[in-house]
């Protein structure tokens, strides 16, 4: 498979600290790559110094073969990029914020009328066209930075923390979106701390943490590097200390914790947990008022590496 | 494009209200507000005649040129009449200065003209200005007349007329750049001054305008900067194109007022019209620079940048005589340096010499300084703005 992307020993170092240390790894054409980690991980200052925005201490970056630089404007225009703050003009209309950012990438008149009608429809904004961003909720806000970045139609897109702060209606339509965009062919670097996101996007997944890579592959291959097969939560009042430990005491069960009135049991393998637990509860008579179960998530898998919440 | 840049920036700093307001309304309103303010001035187009007091010694007497202008600028038959003089001992002129019918008094002693006063004021201000350019002149004529004698003795004439050289060399004086006679009522004109530092402060309001330019155009400063860098368009076609839109609104703003304060407040500019436009258009320039320095320089928000552009602004023209023209006149003489390289003053000063001297060479030195000035911010600017990459974003 083509690589769009190949960075070779990356490192950024800020004085005393190292914001991305040692980082190699490819994007393959036609994919959805998520960078999954934590705020302060090194997300963005790897995404800033792939797009030569940031000076990097060392290593080589390359952009469809070719190394990129700050005056690599052919690369450049194949690129297109959503920063995870908003950067739109506020004295702007939607149309004239997304027709002035394409306009640096295109300049044919109506090729550029054309994109921008498809920018809008893609994000969904045709109703605000003449709306200035002041008029426009947090969720469309968003929804038009995205669009400024992607109207020139790029092959290659980077996509930083998109929804941030949006309601759930605006989060399906961008989500929605980036499908899209990738089946009109579209290679997507997404950037995000939202392991839901990733597991519905991401074909490939990298984690980041500290600056460094600490695990990758495809949302399964990840999986398996935790070591529960499954998660059961039961919501039940006032719980004995002895129930607890008799839980612990079942087959396959790895860890029992009891907060706030749920009682989370994991297990190692996931066949049959959640008979066994109910069976347990009705021989105690025990009344419970919901029960459960989940597969485990990325958020599992970078618990079980770092010892620390995704969200931490 | 350069022009679609050019475009959207243009409609993106007319459609910001604040911007609009700094570099298009503030300076009309503030004009007003001159106008009202100093309407009596303005129509009187004549200050009232100050009392002093001459101490009468032989010094004053021998003293021919100060004999002459206390003389001539106490005619009451003198339609530019400045002073009402009374000759008197040196203990008269103290009782009077104690008892406030003399603002001040002058002595001369060995040649040595001293000006007393009790308390600072304006007309103390022009009391001492008279005093100091009579001197000045005084010394002109002087070293005219030793270098005409010099002449007239070196192709040996003998029968050297001293009255009428001296005559002379006073005339060469007065007509040249002394001008004794505008003390009394052009030069004093404050409504003017007011007027100059007015256009200065548009000129250099300007500045806000670059500093939004350079601010959405820079990576290591603002979201959109960092959006505009990794398009494929060339740094430089965005901040030119972005600065020549500043530019236009910049002189756009200028026109508004030239138009206003001609039209409706009766401002005389003089009739050097081009070259009243080429100085504001010039000053424009620098306030241009100075945003931009401004902008690239300093790491900070786009309303702190605006806010050391405002101060400094505001100093330059209260240095430069906006909020008084003895402002103007006590750093011209105690620490000239500052209004050397304050850009309102060399507006304000390019304007006055355009209106007040026959000669433009201090003009064209005011012009040459702004662009000097806007040369080396320009330049010191250039290596944050040529920077395509950054450490730290």
């Amino acid at each position: 498979m083509e690589n769009v992307i190949e960075i070779k020993n990356l490192i950024k170092q800020y004085k005393e600290v190292r914001a991305v240390d040692d980082l190699s790894f490819e994007v393959h054409s036609g994919e959805i790559l998520g960078l999954l980690g934590p705020n302060g991980s090194g997300k963005s200052t790897t995404m800033n110094c792939i797009l030569s925005l940031l000076n990097y201490s060392n290593g080589v970056i390359k952009i469809f073969g070719k190394e990129m630089k700050p005056d690599s404007y052919d690369l450049k225009s194949k690129i297109g990029v959503v920063f995870q703050d908003v950067a739109v003009f506020d004295e702007l209309t939607v149309y004239e914020n997304i027709d002035y950012f394409c306009g640096l990438y295109i300049k044919d008149k109506e090729e550029r009328k054309k994109y921008v009608e498809d920018a809008i429809n893609l994000v969904g904004l045709g109703d605000f066209k003449k709306f200035y961003p002041k008029k426009l909720s947090g969720g469309l806000l968003r929804r038009l930075n995205i669009a400024c970045g992607i109207a020139h139609k790029p092959k290659l897109i980077f996509l930083d923390e998109p929804t941030v702060a949006v309601d759930p209606q605006s989060r399906n339509n961008i989500l929605d979106g980036i499908k899209k965009l990738r089946s009109e062919g579209a290679t997507i670097v997404y950037t995000t701390h939202y392991m839901e996101e990733v597991e519905i996007l991401c074909d490939r997944v990298i984690i980041i943490d500290n600056g460094k890579i600490i695990a990758s592959g495809t949302i399964d291959q990840l999986k398996k590097l935790a070591k529960i097969e499954e998660k059961v939560s039961v919501e039940v009042n006032n719980l004995d200390v002895q129930h607890m430990e008799k839980i612990k005491e079942q087959e396959n069960v790895d860890e029992v914790t009891y907060d706030g009135n749920v009682l989370l049991v994991t297990y190692k393998e996931g066949k049959n947990n959640l008979v066994d637990i109910i069976d347990y509860l009705k021989k105690e008579s025990i009344k419970y008022n919901k029960i459960y179960s989940e597969r485990p998530t990325l958020n599992d898998v970078f618990l079980e590496l770092t010892g620390k919440e995704l969200r931490d | 494009m350069f022009f679609h840049n050019f475009k959207y920036s243009l409609k993106t700093l007319f459609r910001s209200k604040s911007l609009v307001f700094w570099t298009l309304a503030f300076p009309i309103v503030l004009g007003t507000l001159f106008n009202m303010a100093f309407a009596d001035i303005g129509n009187s187009e004549k200050l009232d005649v100050i009392n002093i007091a001459v101490v009468n010694n032989d010094d004053f007497e021998k003293n021919d040129a100060f004999k002459a202008v206390f003389e001539n600028l106490s005619d009451e038959n003198n339609s530019e009449r400045l002073f009402n003089t009374k000759y008197v001992t040196e203990d008269e002129a103290g009782n009077l200065l104690k008892n406030e019918e003399v603002i001040g008094y002058l002595k001369i002693d060995d040649n040595k003209p001293k000006v007393v006063f009790t308390t600072n004021g304006f007309d103390q201000t022009v009391f001492k200005y008279v005093v100091e350019e009579i001197e000045q002149t005084s010394d002109i004529v002087k070293n005219i007349s030793e270098n005409d004698i010099k002449e007239q003795m070196m192709s040996k004439n003998a029968d050297i007329d001293y009255q009428k050289i001296y005559e002379n060399a006073l005339k060469m004086a007065q007509e040249d750049n002394v001008r004794l006679q505008d003390i009394s009522n052009k030069n004093l004109n404050v409504v003017m001054i007011e007027f100059y530092t007015l256009i200065a402060m548009t000129c250099l309001y300007g500045g806000m305008l670059s500093i939004t330019a350079i601010n959405q155009s820079m990576a290591n400063i603002s979201n959109k900067g960092k959006r505009i860098s990794v398009s494929p368009t060339k740094k430089s076609k965005i901040i030119l194109s972005s600065l020549l839109a500043s530019y236009v609104i910049q002189l756009l703003g200028l026109t508004l007022l030239f138009a206003y304060t001609t039209k409706v407040l009766n401002v005389d500019y003089g009739e050097k019209t081009g070259l009243v436009v080429l100085l504001a258009m010039v000053g424009s320039l620098a306030g241009l620079a100075l945003g931009v320095a401004i902008g690239t320089l300093f790491k900070s928000s786009e309303n702190a940048k605006t806010g050391i552009l405002t101060g400094i602004t505001m100093l330059g023209c209260f240095l430069s005589g906006m909020m008084g023209m003895t402002m103007k006149y006590v750093i011209d003489k105690s620490v000239p340096i500052v209004n050397k390289i304050n850009p309102a003053s060399m507006i304000t000063d390019g304007f006055y010499s355009l209106y007040y001297y026959d000669t433009l060479d201090r003009y064209f030195f005011d012009l040459a300084s702004l662009l000097v000035f806007a040369f080396i911010l320009i330049v010191i600017s250039f290596f944050s703005l040529r920077r395509q990459k950054y450490d730290s974003i």
